[in-house]
């Protein structure tokens, strides 16, 4: 089977040498701009239908593009004018038997979905909405949460935009992945059709589309893939940008390059949906653009502050939360906390606590749910349920209580909530160019954050939210907007996609907030030292194919040069194992039998290989058709994590093979079969390399090197003079995790630009040593010549 | 050209380096150390560098560094003109010192990267700058209180070291003041019965003059006098106490009158002045009095009353005092 895919693979690496990727892109928007600006072959599918009025059907069919089978005979669409629609014939086709665009009798849950759906805020406003829509390119939509807007906006936009005419798609970006998908679930429902058919969803190493599919739910991070080999994002007739307000890496990288599209391309329409009210800002930034609001359907919820500043803001959180429980009306309690640990934590104490307060006095019962990211599904799914009953009839009313992170601030809608308790925290991902380190840091909200957490008290009835500081710290100490990601992002990836996507003048590149110059700096010599940018800033093949990948760009070079190193198949797996969070699971009940069972498969060399050493023993179990949940809780893994590891391995794998890159080992027992993969590592790790100092203590390399500590979880032992280190975590003190020992020589020959001796200037003591290495292995060489 | 010895420690320091340099091509002498000296610079070299530093030392040697790195703009270093990613943001027309981004966003661009805040424990939003108030104004106003410190302190001690003078000279001269009171009262009692030994008259006349009423005493020295009461009967007050704690109720003394006597437990032996308990507003108000003021109404008292100078220390034969300097301490220097 190697053998077959060697083959295959040779030639597409020399179409792939033969010719780079970097021209193509220039070539590719010019021939697409001419297409789409041509207004007669825009408007003939138009003008066709207008006049065929089921002609259409039988022409289109032997054209293979599937479109006319979506549209069915009698269907009311059939009347319909593109971009000339009206929010009654929209009624009409919803209230028929049929389904519009598959012909299929409505079901009952149908009617049952659009009598709610009727009823949210936005329906009122669909025809200014559509009025809007029509008139102008662009627009600036703001609905507050609840307003129904990313449900029920491009319904909106399918029925005026009919995709299967156009047989263009209406495409709808969020944030997560996580929303993507449900959202696209619950659109399928309210259409009436099947999730992935006319409504499907593509996220990251995930795509549930079809050729029927017409509305496609999709991540940011998923469009602007898309966008890499499509510059003109030519398969759309509208693109809706949801949840601007959260100011993502790649909505605002979607912001600027769409800005630009819409002016290239007029058919092109864009949606910018936002739940804040800074809308004006979006406004502004896409030429004055026309901005709708629709109200939230909210209640007013009152605000408390505290007297003092909080000493200690988990205790007082949970005593907030008792205080609510002991004292206030019928309602659930949400409250905000940083991490899963702290969530975890809390949330045992707060169920002790109320148990006691129940035996003590007549309170209600109530149940405390966590909610995190990395929460199972099946989990995440519970804060959905009701609040307990009373513990005896006419007993007080149960509630519940949810502590949750942040996401439970935009992206996630529970009913029920009355009370919210905002200590005034979030960890929020800050990457600085100066230290080169991006870490999770727990920082205090922007203000408006902080209204965002207290409208969530205001869904079902009139609310309270309880601020876990003074009235005067919220004015003087929070800032108003939550910094945009590309500001608190190392953007080696982003500067990778932008050169992808064909932006030559990344410094006037128009984005709505520009990151800091030295950001941009580090990221093109980041760049550089990867050979994925030459020296005059051009994308080189290396950097064309490793845009290709939905990696980082180190972990995707790393993964295009294993094949050099005979671990290709080994690499894929480390990589993705390091692109899913920790597969090691640590109950803090239990830390020995976890760290007991961690060491059956620990590699003396470092965490790489033990990680690899897991997925191996996780596959054989797989294999020979064990119970690979029961097996992973015995060793203390995440089966979760693991098994979409498996998954992102199989994403991984599938563009290897596209892009022709053989999958490859070492034999497993050859003496080089380790050595292999730490070598590879080092092809992809070399800028986060660390020098022993002593015992434990280790020094980050090259300018504005820092003191580190090896991570307590690292199983490497010390012996190690060098080593290479996945993350640097920045707390209170500095620790390198997920560590592997290398050899300095490897630095030096796979690394030779960035371990230039001549022009180091980072430790003088590294540059000794590097002299001495440098020294020794021409020795060596000079001996095997001399021999 | 090297020699196997350079595996040994080539992360060592510049020092260290120097030395393995003078040992290899030793010809000449490595200066003057001692196998001794060296061993025991070794060993303190090798104890300052073993040493395992604690916890928060390496803390603060870590955020240290930290706080170095994060305020060293990329741009100023002599580094930026070497760095590839520098040159390839210049030929895009990059100037340091301007925003990147559109003409549009300039006045909002950032120039300067986001600084990571390291949250170190729970304490709640605005409790940091709450502490640090606190501490500021605790530190303004400690450095106040050191400033008038400095600058008053000597004056204090000496002013409180002169206080003190005074007092004893005030006390001197109340005491001088009780024996004059005496002599006179004694030369008094001479003049009045004539033979009389002046022993036994003095004992006597002390009795009289410490049951007489203390607001008969001048004001100026009615202190000492209430002082001196005032001590034997807090004295006694204890004695009683101490005596009667020790008994039961029901104890009879049956001691015989003589034995009382003889123990010196007579009922004579004490009794307190009349107006002891009284309040005495006007010595209340002498006492309120500057100790200068005191001393000086002291002196002048002795002066007219006796003709006496506390500074020469003597009495004199009429009332103009002749060859005293004057009524001030300074005077008689």
């Amino acid at each position: 089977m190697s053998d077959k895919s060697n083959g295959k693979v040779s030639q597409n690496d020399k179409k792939r040498l033969s010719s780079p990727d970097v021209e193509t892109p220039m070539k590719r928007v010019k021939t697409e701009d001419g297409d789409d600006s041509k207004p007669a072959e825009y408007n003939k599918y138009l003008a066709h239908w207008e006049t065929g009025d089921g002609g259409w059907d039988s022409k289109y069919k032997g054209n293979g593009s599937g479109f006319s089978d979506r549209l069915p005979k009698g269907s009311p669409l059939a009347h319909f004018e593109r971009r000339k629609t009206t929010a009654k014939q929209a009624f009409e086709a919803e209230n028929g038997d049929n389904n519009p665009f598959t012909g299929e009798p409505h079901s009952q849950q149908y009617f049952n979905i659009l009598k709610s759906r009727r009823n949210l805020p936005v329906h009122k406003q669909r025809q200014e909405f559509l009025d809007l829509y029509q008139k102008s390119q662009i627009l600036v939509f703001v609905g507050e949460t609840g307003s129904g807007k990313t449900t029920q906006i491009p319904q909106y936009v399918v029925y005026d935009e009919l995709p299967h005419l156009s047989r263009k798609l209406v495409a709808c970006t969020q944030p997560r992945r996580v929303a993507a998908m449900s959202v696209a679930q619950r659109v399928a429902d309210e259409l009436d059709v099947t999730l992935g058919e006319e409504v499907g969803y593509s996220i990251r190493f995930e795509d549930k589309t079809s050729s029927k599919t017409m509305l496609k739910y999709m991540t940011d991070g998923m469009l602007l893939r898309e966008a890499m080999h499509d510059h003109d994002m030519s398969r759309y007739s509208c693109i809706i940008l949801d949840e601007a307000h959260e100011r993502t890496l790649a909505t605002d990288i979607l912001m600027a390059l769409l800005k630009q599209i819409t002016r290239r391309r007029p058919d092109l329409k864009l949606i910018v949906m936002s739940a804040t009210l800074d809308a004006q800002k979006f406004q502004r930034y896409f030429y004055d653009a026309p901005l709708l609001a629709v109200p939230g359907r909210t209640f007013p919820v009152e605000i408390f502050y505290t007297p003092e500043p909080e000493k200690d803001y988990v205790e007082g959180a949970i005593r907030t939360v008792l205080q609510i429980h002991a004292g206030e009306d019928e309602g659930d309690i949400l409250l905000f906390l940083t991490g899963e640990e702290e969530i975890e934590d809390t949330c045992r104490k707060i169920s002790l606590e109320v148990d006691e307060l129940v035996r003590e006095t007549d309170c209600g019962p109530m149940t405390v749910y966590p909610l995190y990211g990395t929460l199972p599904p099946h989990q995440q799914q519970k804060i959905f349920d009701l609040a307990p009953p009373p513990l005896k009839k006419g007993g007080r009313p149960g509630r519940k209580c949810i502590v949750s992170t942040n996401i439970a601030e935009t992206s996630l809608t529970i009913d029920g909530i009355v009370y919210v308790v905002d200590p005034g925290f979030s960890k929020q991902k800050i990457y600085n160019p100066r230290l080169r380190v991006e870490s999770l840091l727990v920082s205090p909200i922007s203000k408006a954050s902080a209204q965002q957490r207290a409208g969530r008290a205001g869904r079902t009835k009139p609310g309270k939210c309880f601020r876990l500081y003074t009235e005067k710290a919220f004015k003087e100490e929070l800032i108003e907007q939550t910094y945009p990601e590309i500001l608190r992002s190392n953007l080696a990836n982003t500067v990778l996609e932008l050169k992808k996507l064909g932006v030559v003048d990344l410094v006037h590149f128009d984005l709505m907030d520009p990151p800091a110059p030295e950001t941009m700096m580090r990221a093109l010599e980041e760049l550089n030292y990867l050979r994925c940018l030459d020296d005059e800033g051009e994308l080189t093949a290396l950097g064309g194919l490793a845009s290709e990948f939905p990696l980082d760009p180190s972990l995707a070079v790393m993964l295009i040069s294993s094949p050099e190193f005979y671990c290709s198949n080994e690499m894929l797996s480390i990589t993705a194992l390091l692109s899913v969070p920790q597969i090691f699971v640590r109950p803090a009940q239990k830390r020995r039998e976890a760290d007991e069972m961690k060491n059956l498969f620990k590699h003396n060399d470092g965490d790489h290989l033990t990680m690899l050493n897991v997925y191996h023993a996780f596959k054989g179990v797989l294999n020979r058709g064990e119970d690979a949940r029961t097996w992973c809780h015995k060793h203390y893994l995440s089966f979760r994590h693991l098994s979409s590891a498996d998954n992102v391995r199989a994403q991984l794998k599938r563009i290897m093979e596209t892009q022709g890159l053989r999958l490859v080992s070492t034999d497993f027992n050859d003496k080089n079969y380790y050595i292999n993969i730490r070598r590879a590592l080092v092809t992809g790790f070399f800028m986060q390399v660390a020098k022993k100092e002593k015992d434990r203590v280790y020094r980050t390399l090259k300018d504005n090197s820092q003191q580190v500590m090896l991570h307590p979880s690292t199983v490497l032992q010390t012996e190690y003079d060098w080593v290479l280190y996945n993350e640097f975590v920045m707390t209170s003190k500095h620790y390198i995790r997920t560590v592997t020992g290398i050899k300095p020589e490897w630095l030096l020959e796979l690394a030779p630009a960035y371990y230039d001796i001549d022009s180091w200037d980072g430790q003088k003591d590294v540059k000794l040593a590097l002299k001495a290495v440098a020294d020794k292995m021409r020795r060596r060489a000079a001996m095997k010549g001399g021999h | 050209m090297a020699s196997p010895n350079n595996t040994t420690t080539p992360a060592g320091e510049e020092e260290d380096d120097d030395d393995y340099m003078n040992m290899t091509f030793g010809e000449e002498e490595p200066k003057t150390e001692t196998s001794l000296q060296r061993r025991q610079r070794l060993k303190r070299e090798g104890e300052i560098k073993g040493r395992v530093k604690s916890k928060a030392e390496l803390a603060a040697a870590e955020r240290e560094e930290r706080e170095k790195a994060l305020n060293q703009s990329l741009l100023d270093s002599a580094r930026a003109k070497k760095s590839k990613g520098f040159a390839m943001m210049a030929k895009m027309g990059f100037k340091p010192g301007v925003a990147l981004g559109s003409a549009d966003s300039a006045e909002h661009a950032r120039l300067e990267p986001i600084r990571p805040q390291m949250k170190e424990d729970r304490g709640g939003i605005g409790l940091d700058s709450d502490r640090k108030r606190a501490l500021n104004e605790a530190a303004a106003q400690s450095e106040k209180r050191q400033k008038v410190d400095e600058t008053e302190f000597r004056d204090r001690v000496r002013r409180e070291r002169e206080q003190a003078r005074l007092e004893r000279q005030v006390y001197a001269a109340m005491k001088v003041c009780e024996r004059m009171d005496e002599e006179e009262q004694a030369g008094g009692a001479k003049t009045d019965d004539g033979t009389k030994e002046s022993t036994a008259t003095t004992e006597k006349k002390k009795r009289t003059i410490s049951t007489r009423p203390l607001k008969s005493i001048p004001v100026v020295w009615r202190g000492l006098i209430r002082n001196r009461e005032e001590a034997e009967r807090d004295r006694r007050m204890r004695h009683d106490l101490e005596q009667s704690s020790t008994r039961l109720p029901t104890y009879v003394d049956d001691l015989e009158d003589d034995d009382k006597t003889a123990l010196g437990k007579t009922a004579t032996a004490y009794v307190p002045v009349e107006d002891l308990e009284e309040e005495d507003t006007e010595l209340e108000e002498f006492n309120a009095l500057e100790v200068e003021e005191r001393l000086r109404r002291l002196v002048e008292y002795l002066r007219k009353q006796y003709k006496y100078c506390f500074w020469c220390k003597c009495g004199y034969p009429d009332e103009t005092m002749e060859g005293c300097p004057g009524l001030t301490e300074e005077d008689h220097d």
